[in-house]
């Protein structure tokens, strides 16, 4: 049955509300402008910029990236051009848009985290903060504060402490336990929490006996991953306050779908955009088909629906 | 930049690993400059999922343009599958991406220079210049593996190219490197080019900037990187360039939006 009323894409994280659920992931989407002619940014639920820490940063030697069997592994590590030239340079072209821009921040230290969300906190044109505590490819902080929950909580706080602005937080999966570092988040006063980043990995060239990467590891992405992302935000999910952006290699609406049916309110597009550049666009329009072909008219009404059969109830992969 | 699929016209077999494919879509046909490139989905589908880089080896000079050619050499998965496509197929292209050759100020002796697979660019660029009235005088050294390598020679020399070819094996022109010869050779000529356009593996490309400017020659090289996205967004295709002042060093810019063509001076060789 397809109906014709309107439907609702709109969704609320905490403080943070959105027209529809899908937006793209840190580091995928440059700045915006890298993809405007082919997608109006207006139209995504949100828009996550590249990471910026308080001063430029080189990034790692090439080469930085390879892929494999339906993904790609990379170590860019976290290149970009600081603080001053994002506010300076960057952010007077974001202002004008009708998107919430979530600004990802990365820092050395907790403090460094500090002063970031200091310095973007009340800056026009930012939305939300989205901490970044779990990129594997950097020798300091990084995954080394995203994997120990003391850390968690005293980067969250400092953050927390330092702005008003929505405060989101960007877990690892490179952990044994991700509902450990999501409570630590959650204990800290993030509002939101979204995973995963991506999965440490490694490839050899076989000839050189050379890694693939400079960096030697890397973190891989794309739909390789979805399964493992997908298993990490419903755990986190069943044990969360605080609403969960689901991601982790979504290419696709049914993709998009199952991570809001185990309860994610939002998902995050990022490898994906270099495939499809306009991928975001075709799961927005193919929720809407979702729904219309469910009856439906509101996706909050999908959202954690997963229905466990009664006999499979007992299992617990954690 | 453009998203569009592209009619494949013709997907012909050149030599061993070299492919030659004409590609029919008006709109990207009229916008690409000389040394842009395209970035290609080889198949539908996530594996392999990333899109290829390809530069544009020539446009059809009908008016306006509709179609264009790519010349690729198969090295993995993603140029195999694109080797096997059929005429009439469609092919996702994005782009025309990057900043090309810069033509340049003013007429006078223009020296290209092609290693392998790096010949690839080159004819839209000759073309282009002899189409805006150039004259010349036009030379290109063209070094490969072996004869079979050594493609389109012909098409250089219909354009008035004086055309020097160099093989590892001996097996046409001059036996060896071609960076091994061209220094030798410039020196015997009464003047310097006013530029060098060049395109190959990186440590050719080292080589030819270290020369033109050991002689004071600009030089515009065309780089090849592993892409991610082509566009600027995922920071994959790193090439080590001249840190800016203030700015953080090693500076890296992107060979996909900050080239592919950079200047010679611009890169820090590693």
């Amino acid at each position: 049955m397809t109906n014709d009323k309107p439907v609702n894409l709109a969704v609320e994280l905490g403080p943070l509300r959105l027209e529809n659920p899908v937006m793209v992931a840190s580091g995928t989407f440059g700045y915006g402008q890298e993809y405007a002619e082919l997608v109006p940014p207006e139209r995504l639920g949100a828009m996550v910029v590249k990471g910026i820490s308080l001063e430029p940063r080189s990034g790692n030697p090439p080469p930085r990236i390879w892929e494999t069997c339906g993904g790609m592994l990379n170590a860019i590590g976290l290149q970009n051009v600081g603080l001053r030239a994002f506010l300076e340079e960057k952010l007077p072209w974001l202002k004008p848009l009708l998107v919430p821009v979530i600004v990802n921040l990365f820092g050395n230290t907790v403090e460094e985290y500090g002063k970031l969300a200091a310095a973007l906190d009340g800056q026009e044109g930012v939305a939300g903060l989205e901490i970044n505590i779990s990129c594997p490819n950097v020798k300091a902080g990084g995954m080394t504060f995203g994997s120990d929950p003391e850390m968690v909580f005293q980067v969250v706080s400092a953050v927390r402490s330092r702005t008003n602005l929505p405060v989101i937080t960007k877990l690892t999966p490179n952990v044994t336990d991700i509902t450990v570092t999501a409570r630590a988040a959650q204990d800290a006063g993030t509002d939101i929490l979204s995973l995963i980043n991506t999965v440490a990995g490694m490839a050899v060239d076989v000839q050189t006996r050379q890694p693939r990467l400079a960096n030697v590891v890397g973190g891989l992405s794309g739909p390789a991953i979805r399964p493992i992302a997908l298993r990490m935000v419903w755990q986190v999910v069943q044990v969360s306050r605080v609403p969960v952006i689901g991601l982790g290699g979504i290419v696709s609406v049914e993709d998009a779908l199952e991570f809001l049916l185990v309860g994610a309110k939002a998902i995050q597009v990022g490898t994906a955009n270099f495939v499809n550049p306009r991928v975001t666009l075709e799961i927005i329009d193919g929720l809407e088909d979702y729904l219309r072909q469910q009856g439906l008219v509101d996706i909050n009404e999908i959202i954690g629906t997963l229905e466990i059969p009664e006999q499979s109830q007992g299992a617990d992969c954690r | 930049m453009l998203l569009r699929n592209a009619e494949i016209l013709f997907n012909d077999r050149v030599s061993s690993e070299l492919y030659h494919m004409g590609l029919l879509c008006p709109e990207i046909a009229a916008r690409i400059q000389p040394g842009q490139f395209l970035m290609v989905r080889v198949q539908e589908g996530f594996d392999p999922l990333l899109r290829r880089p390809f530069a544009v080896h020539r446009i059809h000079h009908n008016d306006p343009p509709t179609s264009f050619e790519m010349l690729y050499r198969v090295v993995g998965r993603g140029t195999r599958l694109l080797a096997d496509m059929q005429a009439a197929a469609s092919l996702n292209l994005l782009g025309p991406l990057g900043r090309g050759f810069q033509v340049p100020d003013h007429d006078g002796f223009v020296l290209m220079v092609a290693g392998g697979i790096g010949i690839a660019p080159l004819p839209h660029l000759a073309e282009t210049l002899v189409s805006s009235g150039f004259r010349g005088p036009f030379v290109l050294w063209f070094g490969g593996k072996t004869a079979t390598e050594l493609v389109c020679v012909k098409h250089f020399k219909d354009l008035g190219f004086a055309v020097q070819l160099v093989t590892e094996d001996g097996s046409e022109g001059r036996q060896g490197l071609v960076t091994g010869h061209l220094e030798q050779w410039l020196s015997q000529q009464g003047e310097l080019p006013k530029v060098m356009y060049s395109c190959g593996p990186y440590p050719m490309q080292r080589l030819v900037a270290e020369m033109a400017a050991r002689l004071g020659i600009p030089s515009q090289l065309s780089m090849e990187a592993l892409m991610g996205c082509g566009v600027g967004a995922c920071l994959s295709c790193s090439l080590r360039c001249r840190p800016l002042e203030d700015g953080p060093d090693p500076h890296y810019l992107n060979v996909c939006q900050d080239g592919p063509v950079f200047a010679g001076e611009e890169i820090v060789w590693e």
